[in-house]
């Protein structure tokens, strides 16, 4: 055992460790080629140490911050005694240490000498990881081998290089060679960056020193966490939330946590949840651990360091087989939106009563849609267009309402939609209307915020078509303590004749024709506590702001 | 001192620092308290503080006072302490929330309870105007005469003090909103009424909207100030210019300033990269890191190639201001801040800070906890008897006993604490710079740490080693430096044009008709505030055909006399990107998004004497101080008394009435006689 530094020493590595993780993330973004790293940052940074231990995180996506970690263990597991310096890993396999394939991480070893010290790791979001439809989603997918190219964890470099040969091969097999490359080399670049920097902290305070150091601030984070909820009250509990379905005809997939609440411990045991299906809901190990901690991280203090040893205070079970711990070879690319949400949902569900003022209620679920056509004013133009408008709510919670339009439980309001004048600009869309959507915060002490209302009129040169991917049509954001579920998304395709139906959330090649109209209330959040706690006035304001109908 | 004076007034949360600049170059520094309520008084007070510097009177001093050049933070606290107009907006039917609804961003990641801030207009302030325009300019929907009716009876009803108007695609045709803001103030006299048209004319609704309504919000608020300001000084004997300085850098009249009122949010700490502009050209260096250490914040900002960097993402009390704007990165560790044991158990400096009241433990206003100037005292850099000149004394042991209770929680001795305090804030200032500058590509290495602000000097040296930085520069005038700046500014004035729609870039005829016609309005207005040939300075936001974001491109090297402009054009850019992002797509359609020209008037510049050689100066007194883990005897320097080109090697200690510059071991420093202390760093 090493001898702990003391505390200015510990304070100053700690800050370190952080402004490391925090300085490759803005190399990331500065140096990233595609459009989802650098405008909507769909990416995360962790520093691990030579056990794979979460050490720091820079806050990006929270669903990909509890499964780095296992990212770093697979190549451990992997190479372990093999890794030298100057090398790099890759891999994106959801049993191999990935959440889905379309993230994609990669891992920098940083030596003392021989000897390992720290890993630097770097997710991010590809927009194209090959497989059977463009973008990585794919509704129609029962199988991983229909959703992308899979990597364990492979050596990418070495001799402080790339190898061409890998990179080549890589992305051949993405629909857009430049933007996959360019992002490989941008996270290689914030990879090697924080390597860089503790490579200089391991020749000013030696690699004992800083094992010591993280040794104490993992215990000092295990303690914040652990004083927080051993102020909860002890008990066995339950919580569940509700799918709508695999897009492949089941439906109300249900996902079932048990929750032991004992000391400064939290026992989750996620087995009684469904069976795994056909369709890409089912989850990876990887990203329910992801998904279980990010939960524990919103029932916290914002100020409790997200890293290994917060995490110790959760320990999680999930039976191989079940939608939540799919056996290898199921699809699971929607996993980091759907189940991710309803397992924080359930698991936050079954913790209320043991910490009601710090259980907020359910975030909005996702409906992504995309749309694929041709621009009459850019004659033989095709473009693609995704939905990130008409956001969800966020739910409410003891010390106030929910904030509107902020998304969902895995982005907590971290992923930007764009403007609608430059999308009316350089699309044939038209944009009548984009507001609020009244009512649709779930009723409560403290009501949720509010999904958004988009009327959206295609005015695309002959017929476009239109894939969508998400969840939540039937099932609302969960209301928390005795408050009400948020509106559920409702969707409707309305054509030219006046005509209408429902869209479902997982339908490929839907046909929209100039004139027709994209209709989408998406949901609110959850309420919190019981609505008739709810002070009048605060119901009277909302009638006058027009959040509740008047 | 000769006069005519020039006279720089840079409002700060605790001072009001006031320079003047005489004829013959001779420089003073006077400082008053901050009045917050009426920030005006501090203003006088400073004047008058000056005046008796001067030995004459605040008229007969403002008689021969050529120009007065002034840098407010009445906008950017009244949006930091949300004290902003009670204000509607009138806005596109059907898109009434976009200010609301924030693009999806919520900040705070893990923070899933953190309150929802109330809207600068509430909803129901928002009022739908039945009227759209499309992206091309064709009116969709006529302005519908009913719907503008009602929503100014609401308004009128309501009694607010502005108005927002916010269409959407006004940046394409900005005649719906002249004509509802036309309607607005004849039927509302005396309320402020600005358009998103005027404020700012490019195409991204939220950020056009945001930084509309702030300007709405804040403009009733500074307007009034301002006028109160130029009313007490005409009282005085005034009747030079009065310009204010703006959140890019340059100043403007106080009319100007009123109309972009959302254009001030920085005019407090622009003042220090004026001055750290000025320094560059007089020789200091191209390449500068601004290094203002206040008292609950320090502000950094990237000088590159005698150029500042301007961004358009800054956010002030979580409202969104697009306007052109110094980027300036504000750290929440200054000499206030706390030192404190944090929930996790770790010991912390900062965010929190003591502020000026009750003021870090030696102020003896009552502070209990130690902040970094406690530690400072406790270790022996500074001289309880002679802060800020002798006109506060600090309490020593006041700021004792503070280190020693939070020493005794985590198990150290009074040094140990006092120094670790110490080192915490280095740590956290070179971590925030070295994040600020990887942010805009660029390594610190090569650049000179610029040190002011009162409590700059104590961290500087430390702060470069860390940094791997060989050269810091302490200015003479370190405390009073933003004041000094703004008088070396000059004026500015920006217009642009979005143009979207098209594809790529327009043909030859259409970009020099775009530009020649932004050039004119620029040079207009540049008229009315000065005679004389303004600079013009072109550059334009462009991006590949298939990408969101766009990147400024400054178009200065562009020879416009010369034919090909569409693929000279391009080449800028192409070379940009590479310079961003390493690599530049050649092949790739290039679009011009928004064209921007700036009419920059040069004020006449001010004379900049050398200081004179005198024999070297002996040191002053001996201090005990920590240096290197232990107390030891340091040499004390007069600031003001060395000899330009005397060696002061560290560690030691050089000191004037207004600030504190520490040399380490290893340091060599040595006056500059163009008025700043070199600082080679061992």
């Amino acid at each position: 055992m090493n001898e702990t530094p003391d505390p200015v020493t510990l304070a100053v590595l700690e800050n370190r460790f952080r402004a490391v993780v925090e300085e490759m993330g803005e190399a990331l973004l500065r140096t990233a080629t595609s459009q989802i790293l650098n405008s909507s940052r769909d990416f995360s940074i962790a520093l691990c140490d030579d056990q794979a231990r979460l050490v720091a995180q820079a806050d990006h996506i929270p669903v990909h911050v509890g499964a780095m970690p296992l990212a770093a263990k697979a190549v451990l597991d992997a190479f372990g005694g093999g890794i030298a310096p100057g090398e790099c890993y890759l891999l994106n396999d959801p049993w191999h240490g990935g959440s889905h394939l379309p993230d994609l991480t990669i891992i920098q070893p940083v030596f003392e000498g021989t000897i390992l010290r720290f890993l630097t790791v770097v997710r991010a979001h590809q927009s194209d990881i090959g497989g059977a439809t463009h973008g990585g989603y794919n509704p129609a997918a029962s199988e991983i081998w229909q959703e992308g190219i899979r990597i364990p964890p492979i050596r990418l470099g070495e001799g402080d290089a790339l190898r061409d040969d890998l990179v080549r091969m890589l992305a051949l097999n993405t629909r857009i060679p430049r933007d996959f490359t360019g992002d490989l080399m941008a996270m290689w670049g914030a990879a090697r960056l924080g390597a860089k920097r503790m490579d200089a902290l391991l020749a000013s305070h030696g690699g004992a020193r800083l094992a010591a150091a993280v040794d104490a601030i993992l215990d000092l984070s295990e303690a914040h966490a652990r004083r927080i909820i051993e102020g909860w009250a002890d008990g066995d509990y339950e919580g569940q939330a509700v799918l709508d379905d695999d897009g492949h005809g089941v439906e109300d997939i249900t996902i079932r946590a048990r929750v032991t609440k004992c000391g400064g411990q939290v026992s989750v045991d996620l087995s009684g949840s469904d069976d795994q299906v056909r369709g890409f809901v089912n989850s990876s190990w990887p990203n329910t651990l992801s998904a279980a901690r990010m939960a524990l991280a919103y029932l916290l203090d914002p100020e409790v360091a997200k890293n290994d040893g917060a995490f110790r205070a959760l320990d999680l079970v999930a039976r191989e087989g079940s939608v939540v711990n799919a056996r290898p070879g199921a699809a699971v690319t929607l996993c980091t939106s759907h189940c991710s949400n309803e397992i924080v949902e359930a698991i936050v569900k079954a913790l209320a009563p043991a910490c009601p003022d710090r259980a907020m209620g359910g975030w909005g679920r996702r409906f992504r849609v995309a749309i694929q056509g041709t621009d009459p004013r850019r004659a033989g133009r095709r473009f693609v267009w995704h939905l990130f408008h008409a956001r969800p709510g966020g739910g409410g919670h003891a010390k106030g309402d929910g904030w509107s339009s902020v998304g969902e439980w895995h982005s907590a309001g971290g992923l930007k939609f764009g403007s609608v004048e430059m999308a009316e600009a350089r699309f044939p869309l038209f944009f009548a209307h984009h507001e609020l959507r009244p009512g649709s915060g779930g009723e409560g002490q403290f009501r949720g915020g509010l999904g958004a209302e988009l009327d959206l009129r295609i005015e695309t040169a002959g017929a476009a078509r239109a894939n969508t991917a998400g969840d939540g049509v039937r099932h609302g954001a969960a209301g928390m303590l005795g408050g009400e579920d948020g509106a559920p998304h409702h969707y409707t395709l309305r054509h030219a004749d006046g005509t209408e139906r429902d869209l479902k959330t997982k339908e490929a090649g839907v046909v929209l024709n100039p004139g027709d109209r994209l209709i989408a209330r998406s949901g609110g959040g959850g309420g919190w506590g019981d609505k008739a706690a709810r002070d009048p006035a605060a119901i009277e304001a909302d009638k006058a702001e027009g959040y509740l109908p008047r | 001192m000769m006069g005519p004076y020039r006279i720089g007034v840079d409002v700060g949360g605790t001072f009001t620092d006031v320079v003047c600049v005489g004829s013959d170059g001779a420089t003073l520094l006077a400082k008053a308290a901050t009045t917050p309520d009426d920030q005006s008084r501090g203003v006088l007070d400073g004047l008058g503080v000056l005046a008796s510097m001067l030995h004459i009177t605040v008229a007969e001093m403002l008689e021969v006072t050529e120009r007065l050049v002034h840098g407010t933070t009445v906008a950017t606290n009244a949006l930091l302490e949300r004290r902003t107009a009670r204000i509607g907006m009138i806005t596109t039917e059907g898109h009434r929330d976009v200010i609301e609804m924030r693009e999806g961003l919520k900040p705070e990641r893990y923070d899933l309870r953190l309150p929802v801030p109330a809207p600068l207009v509430p909803r129901r302030l928002r009022l739908p105007l039945r009227e759209r325009i499309r992206p091309d300019g064709a009116v969709k929907t006529a302005l519908d005469a009913a719907s503008l009716d009602e929503a100014i009876a609401t308004l009128k009803a309501e009694g607010v003090a502005g108005v927002a108007v916010c269409l959407l695609h006004s940046w394409r045709d900005p005649a719906h909103e002249q004509a509802a803001g036309a309607a607005v103030s004849a039927a509302m006299p005396g309320v402020y009424v600005t358009l998103s048209s005027d404020v700012l004319p490019q195409i991204k609704e939220f950020e056009r909207f945001s930084t509309t309504v702030v300007n709405a919000a804040v403009g009733p608020i500074v307007a009034g100030y301002l006028a109160r300001l130029e009313t007490r000084l005409t009282e005085a004997g005034f009747h030079g210019p009065l310009f204010v300085i703006l959140s890019h850098g340059g100043v403007a009249p106080v009319a100007e300033a009123a109309r972009l009122a959302a254009g001030t949010a920085l005019s407090g700490p622009a003042g220090g990269v004026a001055a750290g502009l000025a320094l560059a050209r007089a020789g200091l260096g191209d390449n500068l890191v601004t290094f203002d250490v206040g008292g609950t914040s320090t502000d950094v900002a990237l000088i590159e190639g005698a150029e500042a960097a301007l961004g358009r993402g800054r956010v002030v009390g979580g409202e969104r201001i697009a306007l052109e704007s110094l980027d300036i990165v504000t750290l929440g560790a200054g000499g206030g801040s706390i030192a404190h044991v944090g929930a996790g158990g770790m010991m912390r400096v900062g965010p929190r800070s003591a502020g000026a009241v009750p003021g870090p433990a030696c102020y003896g206003g009552g502070g209990v906890e130690p902040a970094v100037t406690d530690a400072n005292l406790v270790l022996g850099y500074l001289d309880p008897d002679r802060f800020l000149g002798g006109a506060r004394s600090l309490d020593r042991a006041a700021a004792e006993a503070a280190v020693d209770r939070l020493a005794a929680r985590l198990g150290l001795d009074r040094l140990a604490c006092a120094a670790g305090i110490h080192a915490l804030a280095n740590v956290a200032m070179a971590d925030g710079i070295r994040v600020a500058t990887v942010r805009r590509g660029v390594d610190p290495r090569g650049f000179t740490l610029l040190s002011f602000g009162g409590a700059a000097g104590l961290h500087a040296s430390a702060v470069a080693r860390d940094l791997g930085m060989g050269r810091v520069a302490v200015p003479l005038l370190a405390a009073g430096l933003s004041a000094w700046g703004m008088l070396q500014t000059d004026l500015r004035y920006e217009v642009s044009r979005s143009l979207v729609g098209a594809a790529g870039l327009p043909d030859e005829p259409a970009i020099r008709a775009l530009f020649a016609e932004l050039e004119a309005a620029a040079r207009e207005r540049m008229a009315q505030w000065m005679a004389g040939d303004p600079a013009i300075r072109r550059s334009a936001d462009m991006r590949y055909g298939e990408q969101v974001f766009e990147v400024g491109v400054p178009l200065d090297a562009v020879d416009w006399d010369a034919e090909g402009l569409p693929a000279a054009l391009a080449e800028a850019f192409h070379a940009r990107h590479e310079a961003l992002f390493t690599y530049a797509l050649r092949g790739e359609e290039v679009v011009l998004v928004t064209a921007r020209v700036a009419a920059v008037g040069r004020l006449p510049p001010l004379p900049a004497p050398l200081l004179p050689e005198v024999p070297p100066a002996a040191p002053v007194a001996t201090r005990r101080a920590y240096v290197a883990g232990a107390m030891a005897d340091l040499p004390v320097f007069a600031f003001t008394a060395l000899a330009p080109g005397q060696p002061v090697a560290g560690p030691a200690i050089v000191e004037s009435d207004t600030t504190t510059v520490l040399l380490l071991p290893g340091d060599v420093a040595r006056l500059d006689a163009r008025g700043w202390l070199e600082v080679v760093v061992g």
